[in-house]
């Protein structure tokens, strides 16, 4: 095993394997270290949504569209694999209220450069025959896409083993070691690494390993649910949520919301998706919340109610107080670099973000200005 | 619908049953839930017809006499067909659902059973390959002979009850198949001595199968099955096995049915819900970890959970009578001739390890397999795809075969493959344990799930 | 006794007999054809934990038909897939 590298990786998520692919094909030797396997974190816990239909305007919406097509890339890249598909999101809308208020959205999205149609009811009903017919309106974003995250993570990976770099499981990190003011390499369970180059890109946990080095990142567990039904025949071709979800995402309460994602996967089963709560890394199922999930499915879909469930599972998104992800290099340590906090969006935020870095490591102008997402701004008094 | 009970048994084969009767006989009031419609669990299982039942069962007296009791008691309510879907511990309380009831207690006694271990093999998934116990539950709840030629074959005791129940209902068992030697107990036989009930059961058995001239065969194991041109069962390949079960020679077998068993698997879903301590026995299966008192280590201390019968490691109807009985007294916190039970129980306890390992399964069946081979059968993930992942991906856990070949990840929830994937991919005790973890029990529809007045 | 169909064919069974085992009875061994790779599959287990035998019962697919008792006319219609 080799213990120096140009760069080293903390964490084999989602973040960290698509970081490690931009390193690797930017001509880095790479290495890979999880205290677990392959996405033991929070990433097989994702449905692998990625979209763009769920953000208004800004930082986050520009990093979302370019990510969206530099998923597609990276299939190029590689070669795919990992159920890659521009499915396309339907958002509806069942109150008066929230036709408004889609509608309105719909129109400054279309102004930030996503492909938002509005849809007629005659339309739904053709896009979704399923679809309860209380339901009068609603968006088509054919933009929006899904992967399987787990195997996006697997496959990205092992590309980069391909192509030079190292996976290490079964690391636990335990010591950033600095010299001067910048980090030198760290210290695992299964021996010492050297690097001049650290990313931290272990999500709701990164808050502990910027504090190994002396540095600090507010980033806390917001546990979500997921339903997943047995396999049917296709009955819902979409992802379809309704409007309220988009409220939800960018909520800063700490009590339960929720309003249900329903789509179909390759596999065949229905993933309803996902409640959002912060009880901290809280254990065990709690099925007032699995009853509120399958009543909001139900009421998109009433054909859901005979459908059985087959499984039901929970994750913790890693979350900052804005919101938005931390992307950029520490305040404190030179050389270490936080790509982390990406919250319900990571997956579908990933190749952007891992850009970002990259380009932030080699100094080269990237496709938007990181500012919005650097850690600095919660020790500048930005954000509390 | 709400129902709070003193104590309450799921599981109403031998351990469910005899923890209700004493423990309502300890003064206790006790519901007694069960997913069957009749009492009697896999051992007792009936078809609710005594004449028919009496016959085709070793010890029905002793079964429909515990049976009467527990129905006669006024302070025991059965609840049949009453699946639980999930249970939580929260606070100071147990609660279990069903599709329509919530039941509250916080005094539990889980005997959830068994079921058969299957081992992969080329064509396991041909209609006529099927468990052991699936031919002795076809004949014995359902008083339906499995087919016209069939074939008993794995490892353990019970292939002898299974093939004298056939052939004494009029069945044609053209062989039993064992893969132990004729003479693997012989090192054993001071423990199997001390268990002369067993013995004479094991001779009837032996004793009907030499009358109607069926064949016992040792040393050999079915390594691959041939369907017809109907997709049905034709024929088996039958392999003389060295001691690491490994190929040595095949014949050909013509049969409509297997009935294959290589022992028993604990059902600890319910067990692993509710967070209970799990361990790994010696046998290489998860069970419930219990004290002396049949007492399992609850996450929540203020309630208490009992665990008896096959769910605490596999040891036979009379194991699970004596630990039932022990859980009983136990939940009922009486001393009643507590000694002597745990005397029957450290017998039967004894005789089950020796079992055991006579009749121990090496890892040479896995040489049986081809790349093609359906590992698991819901998702009909094969051999070749569980070898890929660590090829391809470098991860060899057991948890990343699942998340990216879906083994594992169908409707049984890894009851039949994950023990088999565990093995195959040598994993360490932790990950077996977690590959049994399946919160939803049972399947429950969405629309049973967002009902009202459930939680 | 008792009359079901099965794919449109009437059988008999015996009262409290479960689907699978009443459908053996009249050698009938196929509950299903796989999801993936259109197999066929039938009683594996028997007792309810393996759901190989699912069967559509009544128009709803799914069903264990080892552990669910046929009940007069009662549609059982073998399963394609999910
Ligand atoms: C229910 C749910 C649904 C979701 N759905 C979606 C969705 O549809 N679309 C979407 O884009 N996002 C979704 N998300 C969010 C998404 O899953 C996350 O944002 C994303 O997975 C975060 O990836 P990550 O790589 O940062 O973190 P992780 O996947 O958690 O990876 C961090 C890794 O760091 C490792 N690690 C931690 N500490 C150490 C240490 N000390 N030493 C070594 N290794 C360490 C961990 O083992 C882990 O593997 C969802 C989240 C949840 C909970
Ligand atoms: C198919 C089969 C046939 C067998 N036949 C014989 C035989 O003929 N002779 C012999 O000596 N041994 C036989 N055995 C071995 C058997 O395991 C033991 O003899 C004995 O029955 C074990 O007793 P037990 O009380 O631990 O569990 P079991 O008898 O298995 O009883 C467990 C009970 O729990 C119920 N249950 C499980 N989960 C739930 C839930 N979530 N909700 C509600 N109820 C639940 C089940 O329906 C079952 O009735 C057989 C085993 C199997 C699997
Ligand atoms: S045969 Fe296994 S569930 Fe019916």
């Amino acid at each position: 095993m080799n213990t120096n590298a140009d760069a080293i990786v903390i964490g084999a998520g989602i973040i960290g394997a698509t970081t490690a692919l931009a390193l690797t094909n930017a001509g880095m030797k790479v290495l890979v270290i999880d205290r677990g396997n392959i996405a033991s974190g929070t990433t097989s816990a994702g449905e692998g949504n990625i979209l763009v239909s769920d953000k208004a305007p800004g930082p986050e919406l520009d990093l979302a569209l370019r990510s969206r097509d530099a998923w597609f890339e990276i299939q190029e890249d590689i070669g795919g694999g990992f159920e890659l598909e521009a499915k396309g999101g339907l958002v509806v809308a069942r109150s008066e209220s929230g036709v408004v208020g889609l509608r309105a959205l719909t129109s400054v999205q279309r102004q930030a450069g996503i492909d938002a149609q509005d849809v007629s009811e005659a339309d739904l009903r053709a896009l979704e025959p399923h679809l309860s017919h209380s339901i009068t309106d609603g968006a088509l974003y054919p933009q929006d896409s899904q992967c399987q995250p787990m195997l996006a993570a697997a496959e990205i990976l092992r590309a980069v083993r391909m192509r030079g770099g190292e996976f290490i499981a079964g690391a636990n990190v335990t010591a950033i070691n600095t010299s001067n003011g910048a980090v030198t390499g760290v210290v695992t369970s299964e021996g010492t690494f050297n690097a001049p180059i650290i990313v931290n890109a272990t999500g709701t946990w990164a808050g502990q390993i910027a504090e190994l080095a002396g540095s600090s990142l507010p980033i806390a567990p917001r546990r979500g649910f997921i339903l997943v039904s047995v396999p049917t025949r296709k009955i819902i071709f979409h992802k379809v949520y309704d409007a309220e979800y988009v409220a939800n995402v960018s909520s800063g309460e700490a009590d339960l919301q929720s309003s249900a994602v329903v789509e179909g996967t390759q596999s065949g089963t229905i993933l309803i998706g996902a409640s959002r709560e912060r009880v901290g890394f809280k254990d065990g199922i709690d099925f007032e919340i699995l009853r509120v999930l399958a009543r909001q499915a139900i009421a998109l879909f009433p054909i859901l109610a005979d459908i059985q469930l087959l499984r039901a599972y929970r994750g913790f998104r890693p979350y900052a107080p804005d919101h938005l992800p931390v992307i950029g290099e520490d305040p404190l340590f030179k050389g270490f670099w936080h790509n982390a906090g990406h919250e319900g969006a990571g997956i579908g935020l990933a190749p952007a973000s891992a850009q970002l870095i990259v380009d932030g490591i080699l100094g080269r102008t990237s496709f938007m200005d990181a500012t919005p997402f650097s850690p600095t701004r919660f020790t500048r008094g930005e954000v509390s | 619908m709400e129902h709070k009970h003193q104590v309450i048994v799921v599981g109403g084969g031998p351990a469910g049953l005899n923890a209700a009767k004493y423990a309502a006989n300890a003064g206790c009031e006790v519901a007694l839930l069960d997913s069957a419609t009749r009492l009697g669990g896999q051992y007792w299982r009936n078809t609710g017809n005594e004449i028919e039942d009496q016959a085709t069962h070793h010890d029905f007296d002793q079964g429909s006499l515990l049976m009467d009791a527990v129905t006669a008691n006024p302070r025991i309510t059965h609840y049949p067909n009453t699946t639980i879907w999930s249970a939580a511990i929260l606070d100071d309380e147990i609660t279990l659902r069903t599709q329509d009831d919530v039941f509250s207690t916080t005094r539990l006694i889980l005997a959830t059973g068994a079921y058969d271990r299957s081992l992969p093999f080329p064509g396991w998934d041909i209609p006529g390959v099927m468990t052991a116990g699936a031919a002795q539950s076809l004949l014995k709840g359902e008083g339906v002979i499995a087919g016209k030629r069939i074939v008993v074959a794995g490892s353990g005791p019970f292939l002898l009850p299974v093939a004298s129940g056939i052939t004494s209902h009029g069945g044609k068992v053209v062989g039993v198949i064992e893969a132990a030697g004729r003479f693997a107990w012989l090192p054993e036989i001071l423990t199997l001595l001390q268990n002369p009930t067993k013995i004479s059961e094991g001779l009837g058995y032996l004793l009907t199968l030499r009358k109607a001239k069926v064949a016992m065969r040792f040393k050999q194991a079915v390594v691959a099955a041939h369907a017809g041109a109907d997709g049905l069962l034709d024929s088996i390949t039958v392999a003389n096995i060295d001691a690491e079960f490994r190929i040595k020679s095949t014949y050909s077998l013509q049969c409509d049915v297997a009935a294959i068993g290589w022992g028993f698997t604990p059902d600890t879903s319910l067990a692993g819900a509710l967070g209970l301590k799990e361990e790994v026995a010696a046998d290489g299966s998860v069970v419930v970890v219990v004290d002396d008192n049949q007492c399992a280590t609850s996450p929540q201390p203020e309630v208490q959970v009992f665990a008896a019968g096959e769910i605490t490691g596999i040891g036979g109807s009379g194991l699970s009578l004596a630990e039932g009985a022990i859980a009983g007294l136990s939940a009922a916190a009486s001393r009643t001739n507590l000694r002597q039970l745990k005397k029957l129980r450290r017998r039967a306890h004894r005789f089950a390890l020796t079992l055991q390992r006579v009749y121990s399964i090496p890892a040479g069946w896995q040489s049986w397999l081809t790349p093609e081979t359906i590992i698991c059968r819901c998702e009909e993930v094969n051999y070749e795809a569980i070898q890929d992942v660590s090829e391809k991906f470098g991860a060899d856990d057991a948890r990343s075969a699942k998340l990216m070949t879906r083994c594992g990840m169908g409707m049984c929830q890894g009851r039949i493959c994950s023990r088999n994937v565990a093995d195959l991919l040598n994993s360490p005790d932790s990950d077996r344990i977690k590959g049994v973890y399946r919160p939803i029990i049972a399947p429950i529809t969405l629309g049973e799930l967002a009902q009202d007045g459930l939680l | 006794m008792i009359t079901f169909t099965f794919n449109g064919l009437e059988l008999t069974a015996r009262t409290g007999q479960s689907v699978a085992a009443a459908l053996l009875s009249h050698n009938e061994r196929i509950t299903r054809l796989t999801r993936i790779s259109g197999k066929p599959r039938g009683i594996f287990c028997g007792i309810g934990v393996c759901f190989d035998c699912l069967i559509i019962i009544d128009g709803k697919p799914n069903q264990r038909s080892c552990i669910t008792e046929v009940k007069e006319g009662m549609v059982v219609v073998t399963q394609d897939g999910a």
